[in-house]
């Protein structure tokens, strides 16, 4: 208190800026602690304005998936190891879904233990290209993470446009994409498994 | 007067059983925070406050504004962040990942790179997702030494294509995306 009152009184008497040797080492400083100023106050602008907001949702989140309980989802696990058409959505779309919600990363991948082992290669690539796509709506599936989806979005909220939109669309192209990632992978997997099946025999 | 004093106990323990997940939940939630994201937010903050007042701004805006802004750019950075040598590389941590995004959205947030492309980039920044990790995932998967050993580069090929794939396909989902009326 005093020494604000006391700077507040010196300001008062115009100082030429520092020249010289001196002058430019001021100045230097001066740039110095501004970086780490600017820094401290995006630090604070994240904390105050997401961390509360992701603190809450975690546990609530956290606390659902363990009411449920993780176990569930071993059905489904089973049900995606089919072969057929009609089980391609189920275990690259559905099964990627609930494992990563249900599981969160890494443990997510466990679920490729109900799948034979052509499909594995494939279920990860759907898996683990989820875990971001998720961030703007779930992110408690990988909040060491969150800056893949959260540093772009931070650059939306300064221009004061909503994040809904830009959240809903990378989910949904999320789905699409590891839709397209699990079928191609499945098909590139199986071609290599057979042409080693041939060197080996 | 039993059966009263049964239910009581069930609700009781119930409730004590919600009660827990719940505490649990947030003590789970807090440590995360903790362990996992203020450190990062740490780390970017002082990179988002080393551009934002040197120069270093001003010559990444430069750089990455043609790239970022033309779905042309996009499709080259993700074509790199693709290249089955690299992409492993690129994978660790989404380090890189994250750091891209935030120098882009610094970028978006000072109008230099236009918010539309915002969901094209969050996609062209991030092919590598889990390249590095390949092996890991397998074994989480109870996968079988043969599985891994083609499992590799069949999902690091895949995403040479998958990976600029999925920065088209989300340029398209991004028509309408935060468009101004005129």
């Amino acid at each position: 208190m005093f020494i604000h009152g006391f700077a507040a009184f010196v300001a008062e008497v115009t100082v030429d800026k520092p020249t010289g040797l001196l002058g430019s080492l001021a100045t230097g400083a001066e740039d110095f602690i501004a970086v780490f100023n600017k820094g401290g106050s995006v630090l604070l602008s994240l904390m105050g304005g997401i961390l509360p907001t992701l603190v809450v949702l975690l546990t609530a989140v956290n606390a659902l998936v363990r009411l449920i309980g993780p176990e569930k989802i071993e059905n489904l696990g089973k049900a995606a190891a089919r072969p057929g058409l009609q089980w391609y959505p189920v275990r690259y779309i559905i099964l990627p879904f609930a494992a990563v919600f249900m599981l969160t990363n890494p443990m997510a991948y466990t679920m490729g233990r109900f799948l034979p082992e052509r499909f594995k290669p494939a279920f990860y690539d759907s898996a683990v290209s989820f875990v971001h796509p998720t961030l703007g709506i779930f992110p408690h599936v990988n909040p060491g993470e969150l800056f893949v989806y959260l540093g772009i979005a931070t650059g939306i909220q300064q221009l004061g446009l909503g994040l809904g939109d830009l959240a809903v669309r990378y989910l949904l192209v999320g789905i699409v994409v590891i839709f397209i990632r699990g079928v191609l992978t499945e098909i590139i997997t199986s071609k290599m498994m057979s042409r080693a099946e041939k060197k080996g025999a | 007067m039993d059966g009263l004093n049964r239910l009581i106990v069930k609700v009781g323990r119930s409730v004590g059983g919600v009660v827990g997940i719940l505490f649990q939940s947030g003590r789970d939630s807090v440590d995360t925070v903790i362990r996992n994201v203020i450190p990062f937010m740490a780390f970017i903050s002082f990179i988002i406050g080393l551009i934002l007042t040197t120069g270093i701004g001003d010559f990444i805006a430069n750089g990455i504004k043609g790239s970022a802004s033309s779905i042309g750019g996009l499709l080259l950075i993700s074509l790199v962040c693709s290249i089955p040598l690299l992409s492993p590389l690129l994978g660790p941590g989404a380090v890189i990942a994250q750091i891209v995004g935030t120098l882009l959205g610094v970028e978006i947030g000072k109008g230099n790179i236009p918010p539309q492309f915002a969901l094209p980039a969050l996609f062209a920044i991030n092919p590598q997702v889990g390249c590095d990790f390949i092996p890991v995932g397998l074994a989480l998967g109870d996968a079988e030494p043969e599985t891994v050993e083609i499992g590799v580069p069949a999902v690091l090929f895949s995403r040479l294509v998958t990976g600029p794939l999925s920065v088209v396909i989300a340029y398209f989902a991004s028509f309408g995306l935060y468009s101004t009326t005129k």
